[in-house]
Order: structure tokens, then C-alpha cells, then sequence
């Protein structure tokens, strides 16, 4: 009995010991990702993160979406007056502080720059070969994003190198626009000096995409001197030519091809839904823009926004090609192929051709709608020329020779002939390079903001409230979250 | 020993000197069966001396003093005491189903019920089997004061949401459930038949589980075997079937199609119907969605007793198909319980209970935009079920939007299943050192696999519709998961002078989950069905299978989540009448940072037996009363792993040379600062009973939670919204829950033939969010229409998840009632008019105010039972009064069908000032405002049994103990006011509930069935 009992007395201390014996450190569990802080120990890791910072690029797409429904190009449409209301305000000009897809844009964009700026902030971690080319397509990158914030929103909270943090938004302050800018030129200008002209990975950042999007950032500061610098340095690094055939640089195979400067990858291999739009890697504002229950050749069907209008349609010359690539007269296509489709919201009879549906292959991941594997070509070469010709026209001494010739390269591909060209100079030429950027781009997102640039949006947009529509309010739920310190964009 | 011996001598030689012993001996008996009770503990009053009935009911004690007080007790029954003054004394003993000496498991020990010092309520084995429910919610719903159960969807094996005193958080508001002490999510996993008793602990005195216990904590306990006792068969069968309670009354092709012709007019578009005649009825979607369904179950259980082991074995098979889909979805339940308890020594004492369950469960998409039930209310009755090719017709391709489909074909066309296996157990030794201590470890772990497949089938269910499936993919989904429990402690009770009780308990207590998840995912899958899929080309580069980690993200494929727990209590009680309680325990959880990441939280109660004082002792009237109260803070930990650090589980991923490249960024915002969630519960009470017959108990409760671990709206310039992000989890709220509870219970014997119980409970209750600590001072949630604001809030002042949207003051009857209303966006007559609620002349989303919420005022319960003869019956029904829901089951797209309500729709000046004009243009009719919101209040029929056994005398002859045939109806009917399914189901979100989506109803249930014992 006795022994039994020390037996059993040995076990009992041996259980309640091996219950007593779990320190407190038994709840010090270590979680299985990386801790944020203990990160950049490797190459590996900078690339790593260097694909997290690229991620935003595709969620983009609404910037582009808006920024073209925002124009006098095309109407909202989509089912019904209700359908997506924030889309259907922004074509109004009726948008609030309280719009849903803005916020979105400033959400989405807010954590490109961060990410980014994860890159930056651990910048002197290591060495390795090749760091300031990482590091310039990290700065090219928050460039990028903060771009797209001081076009939309004006001043925005400016964080340099170093994440903003939980915590952190309750005192950061709206950085003035052109505080703001002037980083983003720092940023770029450190990207082409340490990019290559080339990648061998189509889609990454090089110096040419630097050099481009700088001409850009000059152009919208009127900064026009530098950005002709910025803008010919790309010309005459020859590294870039027109494609001849207009209609090939929208489809698949004209993707990442002579003309594009930069360009937002995206494909159909991964599925996606309406929860997580930011994490398609297809392009959905392609599916929002395509023809509602189209079945036919070539293309497929999608949500009927961003019909181009009559106007935008007759903008085009007698003569330009571009025109069939750009709009798609859907009734015309129907009767001649036997297509069939609906009719959706604000139809229009016209499509943006260059970024509907296309026919989708066997293996595209659904919700087909949001996976359209289309790239948006974000700077095209026409582009930069057409930026060029305006910023050689608006120099301090004017170079019109110049803009005459890089204006003509655009019309010359778009016309097949050199009989369109334009001869005139001055204000003439400046409104020519104007409209020509309208039909050169139309469809690709840039015609909103280059009309409030040049100052035409209070005449060509209905609605247009000139001293108010400009910028697009802050998202009102963003300052109240930040503490209630900001001020509304004007007149919002 | 030794010392035992002298003071039993002592007491022996004691008696001698004073008095004259007998020799007594008899049997014990159960008073209304007379069936011999083995196993009763026989003791002599105020001595050690005593004894246990042998197999057959007989003891016998020798030398016991004539006058002496012998004390009969055995579990479950009353405890009986008699004056000894003959030799041969035979006692009958009742059984206390409901009495107060019930044992009420309290938490690492157990209690008379007259004892208990905190709010515990008991459902014992005997209700559960009155009510014979298919799930043991059913058998909690209406029965226990202050438990609120609703279904988050009436399909076979759907999850209920239990709230213990209302919603104390905005997070998980789930009260902690263990299984013979182990934890388990889910209450389905459980035969109903298994189940000895369920306590609920619903105060302070939850404190003694501490972390997790802040919502409650249901203990349930499983049969074990008797002993001395033979071989015991219980065998239960029942069979039946379920039908849908109800059909929402929807327009007929005819109607339907006028009222698109009016809503296309008023818009002033083209007619979309130019011939109405013909149309008919057209398709009644809801009809053809529904069916019966059968459902049956068979469980059996064996129990053994020695004289030093218990031994019981439970075997149950349920399945049952669903009124939507049938065999699609499908439910069926397998399990095997032992339980087998034995004293190793005289000291020492081995519990055990094992139970393997495997459910296999089939889904249809369900309680969502786009569902089944939805797109039955949904799709035009004028598209027939099949095309003229004898397929599936697609919806109309314009005006029903991309989420209304063929919900036939939706159902045809839903192939998956998901397999659970579970082994739960717990193995426990107890040590008696002496009388007066005793050490206690056990073991209780669960360890399960899931498995699930689902296949997408190629189908085009309409034009962009969101449901289309381009290319079969295959998903295999597993998961297995493993806790364990780790409890050790030590007891130590004592009495000193016969009137102070002291009892100690000293204890530490370790958990840990963790979970693994895997998920195939395979492209180009065709086939017919599930059993018979092949998988086509690979998706990517021609590279073979594509392994899609779970979301995407390598980094939640597992997660590690442990508490770490020391704990002791102390109780104390004078002469049975002055009792005092009190906890204090140190948590450790591994969801908080190293600045929080242990919290002490102490709780005590305090109760005053009236009824032992002199005043009352002798009152026929007050059999029993007692006060109590308990206070004290419990904390709550139920956030997700690692919000406190910034961990790089984030989803990056971009596209180079048209292949997805996987990077790295950061996940979920991290708050260093969390720490507990801290819940402060005080209850003061009062138990009664009156003339032995009538059991009071009532409760006035109020649950203060601080500190509330929110998920709320933060800064997107931290980058929340970014791919894999979420906002971080932060301490800012407190929410107040207090109400009144009430339940009385009548039973009483009127005569040998006629028997009869009623019980009926009452809670109220009232939510009150008192401050939220974001910068927004608000949290939203739910979701109504597309692309429409959150409907639910949580706010200071309100009720948590309070609906938020416009108020309505009837209909514009004319032009000039529109212009002299305050600026309404696309307003026109017919259309609802919005209260200007802020006063600025301008409808706004400014004016948008508290219309409504989803939480109760008063919940209610009433179950009555009688035996007549061989015949009994039960009846139970619940009620629940002063909740609203939302009805969102409405799509009101220009072709989408409509509830028949419409056809009182507003046509002209004075028609209707309730219900909207029809139009297709834009209207502010189907923003979120109270016309949405309808009073939720309810009464429902829950069950309905009528038994008959057999009676004795033939059993005999059959050599059964039991037989028992029964029908039974269960959720007959239901009153309420609400256009809905069913009001009885939500989703249980805190801030998001109510919103009615086409909620599956639950089932009304037709049982037939039979009990043998033998």
C-alpha cells in the first residue's frame, strides 16, 4: 500500500510539475511570418519587398476608370443611374467627400507609398550590388503614387523614407503640393541616374520610365524648361519608337512593346473577386468598360461604363486612323459581324475599344470580369512626344520646331502620311498639340487632368466648378480619422 | 488511519455510555419507480460512520444508536434523512431533477445547488429529453433565463449564435463551451443524447475560466455509467420529415409583369411587356426550390456499473437533408462516446470520456446576395424553370443585375462536401490525500481534420452574372486543428465546529490550439460531378498543378494561440447560511504584446440562505430563499494572433513576363498597445421556493465591458487597405448590457396518475454602447443593396449595432407635397419622404438616425409538461419581443420579381402611404431608410410531443424497463408581424445583425419515434 502510494505521490508531482513548469514564456509564441523590423537581411528580401511595392500599380486601374469618366470623353453608364454610385457622381461632377471609389484612390494609393517607403526606410541595412537600382525603382514607385495623390487630392501628408504608422496619422500634417512635388522630383531624378535604359524584365522600372514620368511631374507644374530637358533626354536615348500599326499596341501582343515607356502588368492567371478589387492582378477597369452582354468576335462582355460620347467620337479627323482603334461604334460592329449586346446606362453606341474585353483564353481565371489580362501602357512614347512638343512650344524661348516635329512623328503614324502634318507655331500650335493629345490618348485615362492643367476643364466639362473641381475632396471619413485637423479641399 | 480509529472509538464509547444501539438494515428504493438504488451512501449524522447500498439496494449498519439520524443520499435524488428507531428500515428516495440539492458544476468543482452563490442555470438530461431536439441549442433556446440563442440559418448543420446577457463586444461574443472540461467551438458536435446536464455560468462566477469566460461559459457533461448497476440499454430511433414554415407571397408572371410595365413607364422607357395576357401564374421559383425533407437519427447507449468502475458507451447516427436542395444538402452526424470512470485505489480515482465524431455536411450557398432563396424572390416568375431545350433558362439578359440566377440551377449545380473527423477527450486523475484534501489533473484535448472538395462546374447562369464559372476549378481544403487543455489543482475542504465550511482551491491551468490549413486549388476540373472530376491543363506555364496557398498567403497557413492560467478560489460558508466566494486569476495569453500580456482578474459572490434563519425556518409557506450577489472583472482575449506586432504576411504580388511573382509586405496594421478587454459583471439575485413546489429565481444584471478590442475604421494613410492588410485592433469602447431575469417553475404531483410541470422565464434586456474611443467615435458594419453605406453602428448612446438610415414620413402624394419638403435628390410623388432630420432643408446623408435595432427587449420562454397515465406531453414555445430586421432580401432591379405587398403600392394621390411607387428610374425608394426595418417581435411553437410508454406490467413481460412511442412537430407555427422567413435567424453579428438576406428558415420538423430501455 505504502508503495503504491509513493508511486502514486511521484506521479502526481511529476503532472502538477509539468504544469507548474510552463513559465510565463509559454505564451511568448513567435509568429510564423517575419517580423516587419527584422526584415532586409538579404538581397532576396529588398527584391521581396520590391514586388509588395509594385502590387498598387494594378490597383490603379480606378485612377484610370475615373480619370477618363471624370473628362468630356465618355459618360459613366454601367446598368442603371445607380449602378456604382460613385462612378456615376464623378461623371456628374456631383462628387462628395463621401465617395467611395476616391477613397479607394487615396487608400490604395497611401499604401503604395508606404510600401515603398518599407524599402526606404530600411535603406542602409545592408550592402549588396545593385542596392541603388533597388532603391531607384522604390523612389520611382512612391514617385508614382504621389503623383497620383497631388493630382487627385492636392496637398497630401508627405512621409519620407519611413513608414507611416499606427498612431502616426493623428499628427501628421497635408503636405503643401509643392512640397510634395518637389520629392517627387528628387525621387525621380535619383531614379534615372541609377536605372537602366533597359530591363531585362519587361515592366520594371527603367531610366527612360524615370526620365518620362519627371517630364510629366515638370509639365504639371508648368515647369516647362525642365520638362523639355527631362522629356528629350528620353527622345534621344532612341530607346523607344512609334509603332507603326496604331491598332497592335492595344492588343495582347503589342503589350511591353517599342512604344512603352512604363507600363502596369497584369494578367488573367489568378482568380478574383468583387471583396478585394486591390488584389486582382487583372485589369478590372477593363471589364467595367466593356460591352454588356456582348457576344460576338473579338470581344467579350462586361459592365458598359466609360461610354465614349458623340463629341469625343468627332474629335477625330477625317483621315485618322486611330479613330476605328480607339471607339468602337458597337451598332456598326453588330450589323457587320452579328454580334449581339445590351444596352446598358448612358448608352452611347460607343465603347472604349482600346480597353474592353478581349476574347479570353481557355484557362483566364474567374470572375472574368475583374481578371482582363490586359497592361495598361501608362507612359507611351506618343505620349512623351506630344509632352515634349508642348514643353518645347512653352519653353521660355520657345522651340516650335521642335514641337512641330515631335507632334507631327504622332500624327504621321496616326495618318500614315505626312499630309496632315501641322505647320503652325505658337498658341496655334499648342492648341494642335492639345488636341492632339485628346485623340492620341482618349480612353487611356490622362484626359481630365490634362484639361485642368491647361485650364480648360471649366469649358469642356458640364458641370465643372471652377475653384473647386480641380482636386477631388478628401474622402471626409479620412479627416475625420486622422483627428479632425485638415482642412476640405475648397468648396467641397 | 490511526487517528480515524480513535475518533471513531471515541465517538463510539461516546455513544455507548449514553444510549441503546440497533443493528439497522433495508432497502433503498426509488419512490416512484421502485426500482432497488445500488450505490446510496448511508451515513450515520455528525459521525464518519456509514455505508453503501449493495447491487441490490440492501445495506445495513450495525450499532447505531437508537434516535440517531442515518442521511440517505445518492445523485439525482433528494437527500433524505431518518430517525432510526427500529431495526429494519426501508427508504424510498426521490429523484430532484429540479430541487436544490442538484449538483451545479461550477468550474473546477461542483456545488449543491442551495450553495451556489453566482448566477448558474441547469438544463439536466430530463429536459433535453423532453424536448428531444436535433441540436442542443434547441433544447438552451427559451429554456434559460438570460440565454438568447438565434440560428444563423435553418440549414442541416448550420451554426447557432449564443449570447449569454446580451453582446457585450463587438468581436467574438460566443461564450466559452466545454465538453467535460475540454473547449469546443461548436455545440453540434454533440448527440443530444449523451448530454447529462449543461450549467451555464452567466455572472462573475464565470471568472473562474477567466480568460474567455467573459461572454459566459456553458459546461456541459456527458453520462457516465452508475454504479453497482447491470448491463442498461437506452435506445432511441426517431424519423420524420421537414418542410419550409413559409413562402413569401411574391407576384405571379401576370402581375409582375404589369408592374414592370408601370415601373418602365414611369421612367419613361419602352414597355418591356406588350402582351400581359397569357402570362398566367408563370414560375413559382420559391415552390420549386423547397421540398420535404426526410431526417432521422438512431442513437444507443450502454452503461455498466462495478462496484469500483462506471463504464458508458453512446453511439448516435443523425442525418438529414435540406428543405433547399435535399440530399445537396445534406447533413449527417456519426458518433461514439466512452466514458469510464474507476478508483485505481481507495485514493485514487481515473476519469475518462472519449468521443469521435465525423459530420459530413453538403452546402448551398446561402443568407447572402445572390442566394438560393434570394434569387427565388428574386428571378421574373415570367422565366420558365427550363428553356425549350429543356436546360436551365437564364434571367433575362438586362434589368435582374449580375447576381440573380437560377437558383434551380444554382442548386443543380453545387457540387461539394466537407468530411469533419473529431476525437475529443479527457482523461483526469484524482488523488484523496485525506478527507479534507485532494489534487486533481487532467488532460482534456481535440484533434480534428477537415476536409473539404469543392468543384465549380463550367455553367453560364447569365450575362456577367457573378456566379459564372469559365473554367472548372477543383479545391481541396483541408484543415486540422489540435488543442489541448492542461488542468491542475488542488482542494482542500474543511469544516470546522459544524458550522464554518472552508473550502480552498488552488489551480493552473495551460492551453494551446494550433491549426494547420492546405489548399489545392486546380484548374481546367471537368466532369459531371464531385465523385467523378478530372482535372484538365494546368493553369500556369504548362508547369503541372497550381498550389494556391490559403488567401494567397503562405503565412496564415497556420496559427499557434496559447493561454497560460494560475488560479485559486476561496469559499466560505457559516452555518449554511452566510456564504462568500471569491477568485482570483492571472491570465497569459499569447495575443497580446509583451506590455499586456498578463492580466489578474478577481471575482467574488456572496450569498445570505433566509430560509435557515430562525424567522423562516419553520415557514410552510417559504420552503427555501436565498439572496446573492457577485461582482468582479473577467477579461477577454478573442482577438486574432499578432495584432501587436507587424508581421510581413501582407499579399504582394505583381506580374513580370505574364507570371504572378510573389513578394513580401506587411499584413494586418499592428497596435502594440492592446491589451484585455476587461467585462465587469454584477448580479444580485434571489432564489425561492414556495410550499416544495414552486422554484423563483430572478436576477437583475449588469455587464459593463471595457476596454473593447475594435477593429474600426483607421487612417487609409497607414495603408490599410492595401492587398492583405486590415485595419489594427485597438482598445476603445464599452458597452453596457443590463436586464432582469425571471423564470418560476411549478411542479407538482396531483395524483398517482396525474403529474404536471410548468416553467416559464422571462429576460430583459437592454444594450447600450456608452463610449467608442476611434477617431470616428463610430464602427460600422453589415452590408444592404450594393454598394449602398453600412446599415449597422456602433456608437455611444445606442445599442450596439444599432441600424443607422433614413427615417421616413410617408409617401409624396403630390408635386407640391415634394416642393415644400426639404431638397430631395430625385424626389417625385410616390416616392418616400425622408425626415429632414438635421434641419437643413437638404436630405443628405447627414440625416440619416437610429431606426431601429436588432437586439430584443424582452426574450421568453414557457415549456409545459403533464404525465397522464402512460401518456405525456410536453409543449415548448418562446417568444421574443422589440427586435427589428432589416429585409434585404429585396434586389429591386427593373426585372426582378417583387413581394405581393407592391400590388398596395402607391399609383395616385391617396392610394398608399406606406408603400412606394413602382419606377426604373432613379429613386431614393431603396436607400437604406425604416422603410426597410420591420418590427422582428415573435412567438413561436418550438415543439409539441405526445408520448405514451408502456406500462410495468407489460414491460415485464417484454423484459424492457422502457418503452416509449412519441410524435413529435416541432417549430409549428410562429406569430409575428414580420415579411420575411424567418425572424428567428442573424447572422449573430455584434454590428451587422439583423439584416435579412433570404434567410433559410428553419424547418418545421414532424418526428415519430420510440425509447426502449432495457
Amino acid at each position: 500500500m505504502k508503495k503504491i502510494n509513493i508511486k502514486i505521490y511521484l506521479a502526481l508531482i511529476i503532472m502538477l510539475g509539468l504544469n507548474l513548469s510552463c513559465s510565463d514564456s509559454f505564451v511568448d509564441v513567435k509568429p510564423t511570418s517575419n517580423n516587419s523590423e527584422d526584415f532586409f537581411n538579404t538581397e532576396e528580401d529588398y527584391q521581396s519587398a520590391l514586388i509588395g511595392a509594385y502590387d498598387l500599380l494594378q490597383s490603379t486601374y480606378i485612377n484610370v476608370l475615373l480619370g477618363e469618366i471624370a473628362s468630356d470623353n465618355t459618360l459613366a453608364g454601367g446598368e442603371s443611374a445607380t449602378d456604382v454610385l460613385g462612378i456615376q457622381e464623378v461623371d456628374n461632377m456631383t462628387h462628395t467627400p463621401l465617395n467611395a471609389q476616391l477613397r479607394d484612390i487615396w487608400g490604395w494609393m497611401f499604401s503604395g507609398v508606404n510600401r515603398a517607403n518599407y524599402i526606404l526606410e530600411f535603406k542602409d541595412k545592408i550592402e549588396f550590388a545593385g542596392k541603388q537600382e533597388v532603391l531607384a525603382q522604390a523612389t520611382f514607385l512612391r514617385a508614382y503614387y504621389y503623383f497620383e495623390l497631388v493630382k487627385w487630392f492636392g496637398d497630401v501628408p508627405l512621409s519620407v523614407d519611413k513608414r507611416i504608422l499606427f498612431g502616426e496619422q493623428f499628427a501628421i500634417e497635408r503636405t503643401p503640393k509643392a512640397e510634395v512635388y518637389s520629392q517627387i522630383e528628387i525621387d525621380l531624378q535619383f531614379a534615372a541616374s541609377n536605372l537602366p535604359v533597359v530591363q531585362n524584365t519587361p515592366g520594371r522600372v527603367t531610366k527612360g520610365a524615370a526620365q518620362a514620368l519627371l517630364g510629366k511631374v515638370y509639365l504639371y507644374q508648368q515647369k516647362y524648361d525642365q520638362a523639355a530637358t527631362a522629356l528629350e533626354s528620353v527622345i534621344s536615348s532612341s530607346a523607344y519608337t512609334l509603332i507603326t500599326d496604331y491598332n497592335s499596341i492595344f492588343e495582347e501582343a503589342g503589350e511591353n512593346n517599342a512604344e512603352s515607356v512604363f507600363e502596369v502588368q497584369y494578367f488573367d492567371g489568378q482568380g478574383a473577386g468583387f471583396g478585394c478589387l486591390q488584389c486582382s492582378e487583372g485589369n478590372v477597369a477593363v471589364g467595367f468598360s466593356g460591352v454588356r452582354n456582348y457576344t460576338g468576335p473579338d470581344f467579350t462582355s462586361g459592365f458598359s461604363f466609360n461610354v465614349p460620347v458623340q463629341e469625343v467620337v468627332d474629335a477625330f479627323e477625317i483621315g485618322d486612323l486611330r479613330k476605328e482603334v480607339a471607339i468602337l461604334d458597337i451598332e456598326a460592329w453588330a450589323t457587320s459581324t452579328g454580334a449581339t449586346f445590351g444596352v446598358g446606362y448612358e448608352h452611347t453606341g460607343y465603347f472604349n475599344r482600346k480597353y474592353i474585353p478581349r476574347t479570353r483564353r481557355d484557362n483566364a481565371q474567374g470572375d472574368r470580369n475583374l481578371t482582363n489580362p490586359n497592361n495598361y501602357r501608362a507612359i507611351r512614347y506618343a505620349d512623351v512626344l506630344l509632352m515634349a512638343a508642348e514643353a518645347f512650344n512653352k519653353s521660355t524661348t520657345p522651340n516650335d520646331t521642335k514641337a512641330q516635329t515631335y507632334l507631327n512623328r504622332v500624327r504621321e503614324r496616326a495618318f500614315g502620311n505626312n499630309s496632315n502634318n501641322i505647320i503652325a507655331t505658337g498658341n496655334v500650335l499648342y492648341e494642335n498639340i492639345l488636341q492632339e493629345r485628346r485623340v492620341e490618348l482618349v480612353g487611356e485615362g490622362h484626359r481630365f487632368f490634362d484639361l485642368v492643367r491647361t485650364g480648360k476643364a471649366v469649358s469642356e466639362i458640364n458641370g465643372f466648378v471652377a475653384g473647386k473641381h480641380e482636386i477631388f475632396p478628401i474622402p471626409a471619413i479620412e479627416i475625420q480619422l486622422t483627428g479632425n485637423r485638415w482642412l476640405q479641399n475648397p468648396n467641397y | 488511519m490511526r487517528k480515524k480509529v480513535s475518533l471513531i472509538l471515541f465517538m463510539f464509547i461516546g455513544f455507548w455510555a449514553t444510549a441503546q444501539t440497533l443493528n439497522v438494515k433495508g432497502i433503498v428504493k426509488d419512490a416512484i419507480t421502485g426500482n432497488v438504488l445500488p450505490g446510496v451512501s448511508v451515513i450515520v449524522k455528525g459521525s464518519a460512520t456509514g455505508t453503501q447500498t449493495d447491487f441490490d439496494g440492501l445495506y445495513s449498519l450495525s450499532k447505531v444508536n437508537k434516535g440517531a439520524i442515518l442521511v440517505y443520499n445518492y445523485l439525482g435524488y433528494k437527500k433524505k434523512e431518518v430517525v432510526i428507531s427500529q431495526e429494519i428500515t426501508n427508504v424510498s428516495l426521490e429523484e430532484s431533477a429540479e430541487s436544490l440539492d442538484e449538483i451545479v458544476v461550477i468550474g473546477y468543482g461542483t456545488q449543491r445547488k442551495k450553495e451556489v452563490t453566482g448566477a448558474v442555470s441547469v438544463v439536466s438530461s430530463a429536459t433535453i429529453e423532453d424536448l428531444n431536439p436535433t441540436r442542443i441549442e434547441q433544447a438552451l433556446q427559451g429554456q434559460v433565463a438570460g440565454v438568447n440563442i438565434t440560428q444563423s440559418s435553418g440549414s442541416p448543420g448550420a451554426a447557432s449564435n449564443i449570447r449569454i446577457r446580451g453582446i457585450s463586444t463587438n468581436g467574438d461574443s460566443r461564450p466559452l463551451i466545454l465538453l467535460d472540461g475540454r473547449v469546443i467551438e461548436d455545440l453540434s458536435v454533440v448527440n443530444p443524447s449523451d448530454i447529462e446536464s449543461i450549467n451555464i455560468l452567466k455572472d462573475a462566477s464565470a471568472g473562474i475560466y477567466g480568460v474567455r469566460a467573459a461572454n459566459g461559459v456553458i459546461l456541459v457533461t456527458t453520462k457516465t455509467g452508475r454504479r453497482n448497476s447491470d448491463f442498461q440499454s437506452i435506445l432511441n430511433i426517431s424519423t420524420g420529415f421537414q418542410q419550409t414554415t413559409r413562402e413569401i407571397p411574391l407576384l405571379n408572371a401576370t402581375e409582375y409583369a404589369l408592374l414592370a410595365n408601370e415601373a418602365f413607364a414611369a421612367n419613361g422607357e419602352a414597355l418591356p411587356f406588350t402582351s400581359i395576357s397569357g402570362l398566367g401564374q408563370g414560375t413559382n421559383w420559391q415552390g420549386s426550390a423547397f421540398e420535404t425533407a426526410p431526417i432521422y437519427s438512431i442513437d444507443y447507449t450502454l452503461n455498466k456499473g462495478t462496484e469500483k468502475s462506471t463504464y458508458s458507451l453512446g453511439m448516435a447516427v443523425t442525418s438529414q437533408d435540406g428543405i433547399v436542395g435535399g440530399d445537396k444538402a445534406n447533413f449527417n452526424r456519426r458518433n461514439v462516446r466512452f466514458n469510464f470512470d474507476t478508483e485505481l485505489t481507495d485514493k485514487l480515482k481515473f476519469t475518462s470520456s472519449t468521443i469521435y465524431t465525423n459530420t459530413n455536411k453538403r452546402n448551398l450557398i446561402e443568407n447572402t446576395l445572390g442566394s438560393i432563396l434570394f434569387n427565388a424572390l428574386n428571378m421574373p416568375p415570367t422565366t420558365p424553370v427550363f428553356d425549350s431545350n429543356g436546360d436551365f433558362s437564364l434571367p433575362p439578359a438586362v434589368g435582374t443585375g449580375i447576381e440573380v440566377a437560377n437558383p434551380l440551377a444554382q442548386i443543380d449545380n453545387a457540387y461539394n462536401r466537407t468530411w469533419v473527423n473529431k476525437i475529443s477527450a479527457s482523461y483526469g486523475l484524482n488523488y484523496k490525500f485525506s478527507d479534507y484534501l485532494s489534487a486533481e489533473a487532467r488532460y482534456q484535448a481535440n484533434y480534428s481534420i477537415a476536409d473539404s472538395n469543392t468543384y465549380n462546374k463550367v455553367n453560364n447562369f447569365g450575362n456577367n452574372n457573378v456566379f459564372n464559372v469559365d473554367l472548372g476549378t477543383f479545391t481541396d481544403f483541408s484543415q486540422s486543428y489540435f488543442d489541448y487543455t492542461f488542468d491542475a489543482f488542488v482542494n482542500y475542504e474543511r469544516d470546522f465546529n459544524d458550522v464554518h465550511s472552508v473550502k480552498v482551491m488552488l489551480g493552473t491551468s495551460v492551453f494551446r490550439t494550433i491549426g494547420r490549413f492546405n489548399t489545392i486549388l486546380t484548374s481546367n476540373a471537368s466532369g459531371d460531378d464531385l465523385n467523378n472530376v478530372s482535372i484538365g491543363a494546368p493553369i500556369l506555364n504548362g508547369d503541372g498543378l497550381e498550389i494556391f496557398k490559403n488567401n494567397n498567403n503562405g503565412d496564415n497557413l497556420s496559427f499557434d494561440s496559447r493561454l497560460l492560467s494560475y488560479f485559486t478560489r476561496l469559499q466560505y460558508a457559516y452555518d449554511s447560511k452566510y456564504l462568500f466566494s471569491a477568485v482570483i486569476r492571472r491570465d497569459g495569453s499569447s495575443n497580446f504584446g509583451p506590455k499586456s500580456k498578463f492580466g489578474f482578474f478577481p471575482t467574488a459572490s456572496a450569498g445570505w440562505v433566509a430560509s435557515e434563519e430562525d424567522f423562516l425556518k419553520d415557514s410552510n409557506t417559504v420552503s427555501f430563499l436565498k439572496l446573492r450577489a457577485s461582482y468582479g472583472i473577467i477579461g477577454n482575449d478573442r482577438i486574432p494572433g499578432f495584432r501587436f506586432v507587424s508581421v510581413l504576411n501582407g499579399e504582394a504580388e505583381y506580374v513580370f513576363n505574364n507570371t504572378l511573382v510573389q513578394g513580401t509586405a506587411v499584413g494586418p496594421i499592428a497596435n502594440p498597445e492592446i491589451k484585455w478587454e476587461q467585462q465587469i459583471p454584477l448580479d444580485i439575485g434571489l432564489d425561492v421556493e414556495l410550499f416544495d413546489k414552486v422554484n423563483i429565481t430572478m436576477d437583475y444584471f449588469k455587464k459593463t465591458t471595457e476596454d473593447l478590442l475594435v477593429s474600426a475604421q483607421t487612417s487609409g494613410i497607414i495603408g490599410v487597405s492595401a492587398p492583405g492588410s486590415s485595419v489594427p485592433v485597438v482598445n476603445a469602447g464599452t458597452v453596457e448590457n443590463k436586464g432582469f431575469e425571471f423564470s418560476i417553475g411549478y411542479k407538482d404531483n396531483v395524483s398517482e396518475d396525474f403529474k404536471f410541470n410548468v416553467n416559464y422565464n422571462f429576460t430583459t434586456l437592454k444594450n447600450n454602447v456608452t463610449f467608442v474611443g476611434n477617431s470616428t467615435g463610430i464602427i460600422e458594419g453589415g452590408s444592404f443593396g450594393v454598394g449602398q453605406d453600412a446599415p449597422s453602428r456602433m456608437e455611444a448612446g445606442f445599442p450596439i449595432g444599432y441600424f443607422y438610415g433614413y427615417q421616413t414620413a410617408g409617401i409624396f402624394q403630390t408635386q407640391s407635397d415634394v416642393d415644400s419638403h426639404a431638397t430631395q435628390t430625385n424626389a417625385a410623388p410616390g416616392d418616400l419622404r425622408f425626415v429632414d432630420v438635421n434641419g437643413d432643408g437638404v436630405i443628405d446623408s447627414d440625416d440619416r438616425t437610429y431606426i431601429g435595432d436588432p437586439i430584443a427587449d424582452i426574450n421568453m420562454g414557457l415549456n409545459l409538461s403533464f404525465n397522464y397515465k402512460n401518456f405525456d406531453f410536453n409543449a415548448y414555445a418562446f417568444a421574443s419581443l422589440g427586435n427589428e430586421i432589416v429585409r434585404n432580401y429585396e434586389r429591386t432591379l427593373p426585372l426582378t420579381n417583387r413581394a405581393t405587398y407592391f400590388l398596395d403600392r402607391w399609383t395616385g394621390p391617396g392610394t398608399s402611404d406606406t408603400f412606394p411607387r413602382v419606377t426604373t428610374g432613379a429613386t431614393g425608394n431603396n436607400l437604406f431608410s425604416d422603410f426597410h426595418v420591420e418590427d422582428g417581435s415573435f412567438l413561436r411553437l418550438q415543439s409539441v410531443q405526445l408520448g405514451y410508454s408502456l406500462s410495468n406490467k407489460t414491460l415485464e413481460k417484454l423484459q424492457f424497463s422502457k418503452l416509449r412511442f412519441y410524435v413529435s412537430g416541432s417549430n409549428l407555427f410562429t406569430l409575428t408581424k414580420y415579411r420575411g422567413y424567418d425572424p428567428t435567424t442573424s447572422n449573430g453579428s455584434p454590428i451587422g445583425g439583423g439584416i435579412d438576406q433570404g434567410f433559410y428558415p428553419s424547418p418545421k420538423t414532424f418526428l415519430f419515434g420510440m425509447n426502449v430501455n432495457f
